[in-house]
């Protein structure tokens, strides 16, 4: 027992300067942005999916539409009708990517109040407190301003959640030795069964 | 590798886990109990392995450690394998509980394949002999493994030629590494612990005893006391 975890030790030495993280998982993230969803879908060791069909559904199954990522996995998709969607590309190699999004946080959805008047109707999700001193285009450069700032801070969230610390991983090694320590037990009691009786 | 839920037909998942069941029966049921701690191991080793990232060029790669287990274990690399996987899935979203039958398979046969090829070589040569043995063994239990999700796949609907090449060329560099860290195992193996190499005896602690001789144990202990 000693020598095969002294095994462990040196496989785990050979692969040198690697760093506990998950590789290939497939990570897809939608966000509100004002009227639009953006998404970002890759995988969880850095590489995105370029120029990857993403379709979308409502939540019974029915195509909607369809939109393709840009070369970082990124893409902004428009909802054309006020309900649920569920997004899903296919990244080939038994990957799939799946999130679904509620209509209910997009910010720029019918409801907001419009404190100045606009000329085209695009709408944005600041809201009405500003006062009437700022117009409704200014508003929308506001918005994405903001929305430019978070974004990174979005990123680093999804990469920190992803994030396989050692503490789990070490769970998971207990677990594994615990569950053996019981199928040992089982497996000694079916041999004491066996034996003769002292 | 690992399969996401939500890429496969239900078929092939319902037959995934049929054949995973069949493979944990046969691999508990050949479970000497002597070899149990290294099965624990090895499904930890497998565990982390996969957990690990080395980075390859653009993109980084994760070992699996498959071929090794089925060398030391044969069909109980079934059980060891299935214990990591369902544990990556529970705990780190790898892989997925639906598909957990059909990754056992995918990853757990070409295991076996790999040991019941390879291990009669292995425990009657060299240790560097063996080494080498052990890194085809490695390697060709990925390669066998990227053609089995390329089947599952297929199955599916995806085009088998192209979905298998993708697969395939995509591992090839996970090929070579899991090859040289098994022929570094099988090595290490050979030098200080070669019964783990030799084909585990077939009485298991697991096989269950005709009901009659039960009985007839019970009452010879009721008789006793």
């Amino acid at each position: 027992m000693a020598r095969s975890l002294k095994l462990v030790v040196v496989v785990g030495m050979l692969v040198f300067g690697a760093t506990p993280a998950q590789a290939h998982k497939v990570i897809a993230s939608l966000f509100p942005s004002g009227s639009n969803i953006e998404g970002e879908i890759g995988f969880s060791n850095g590489v995105m999916a370029e120029n990857t069909v993403v379709e979308i559904f409502d939540l019974d199954g029915n195509k909607i539409d369809e939109v393709t990522t840009d070369g970082d996995g990124f893409f902004v998709y428009t909802p054309s009708q006020q309900i649920d969607l569920r997004f899903r590309a296919d990244l080939g190699a038994g990957h799939v990517a799946e999130a679904t999004f509620a209509i209910a946080d997009l910010t720029g959805v019918d409801g907001t109040v419009q404190t100045a008047p606009s000329k085209a109707r695009t709408a944005s999700g600041v809201g009405s407190n500003a006062g009437p001193a700022i117009t409704r285009e200014q508003e929308e450069i506001i918005a994405t301003i903001v929305r430019d700032e978070l974004r990174p801070l979005r990123r680093e969230l999804t990469a920190y959640k992803e994030k396989n610390d050692l503490q789990s991983i070490l769970g998971g090694i207990g677990y594994i030795f615990g569950a053996f320590g019981i199928i040992y037990y089982i497996a000694a009691r079916r041999l004491r069964a066996k034996a003769p009786n002292a | 590798m690992h399969i996401v839920d939500g890429a496969l037909a239900p078929e092939v998942l319902i037959g995934g886990g049929v054949l995973a069941v069949a493979g944990l029966g046969l691999g508990l049921r050949k479970l000497p109990i002597d070899k149990i701690p290294a099965t624990g191991v090895l499904s930890a080793t497998f565990f982390v392995a996969s957990l690990i990232h080395v980075p390859v060029g653009p993109s980084s790669v994760h070992l699996i450690m498959s071929g090794l287990a089925g060398l030391v274990l044969g069909w109980t690399a079934f059980p060891a394998l299935f214990v990591g996987l369902l544990l990556q899935a529970v705990f780190f979203g790898f892989g997925g509980l639906t598909v957990l039958g059909v990754n056992t398979v995918n990853i757990a046969f070409p295991a076996v394949l790999a040991g019941l090829l390879f291990r009669g070589m292995v425990s009657r040569s060299n240790p560097v002999t063996a080494a080498v043995l052990g890194g085809c063994a490695g390697a060709f239990s990925i390669g066998l493994t990227t053609v089995f999700v390329a089947v599952s796949l297929a199955l599916s609907g995806d085009a088998f030629v192209p979905a298998a090449k993708l697969v395939f060329f995509a591992h090839i560099p996970i090929m070579v590494v899991e090859g040289l860290v098994s022929a570094a195992s099988v090595y290490l193996i050979a030098k200080v612990k070669p019964a783990l190499l030799q084909a585990a005896d077939q009485t298991s602690g697991f096989e269950m005893q005709p009901t009659a001789t039960l009985r007839a144990k019970q009452a010879g202990e009721a008789s006793n006391g």
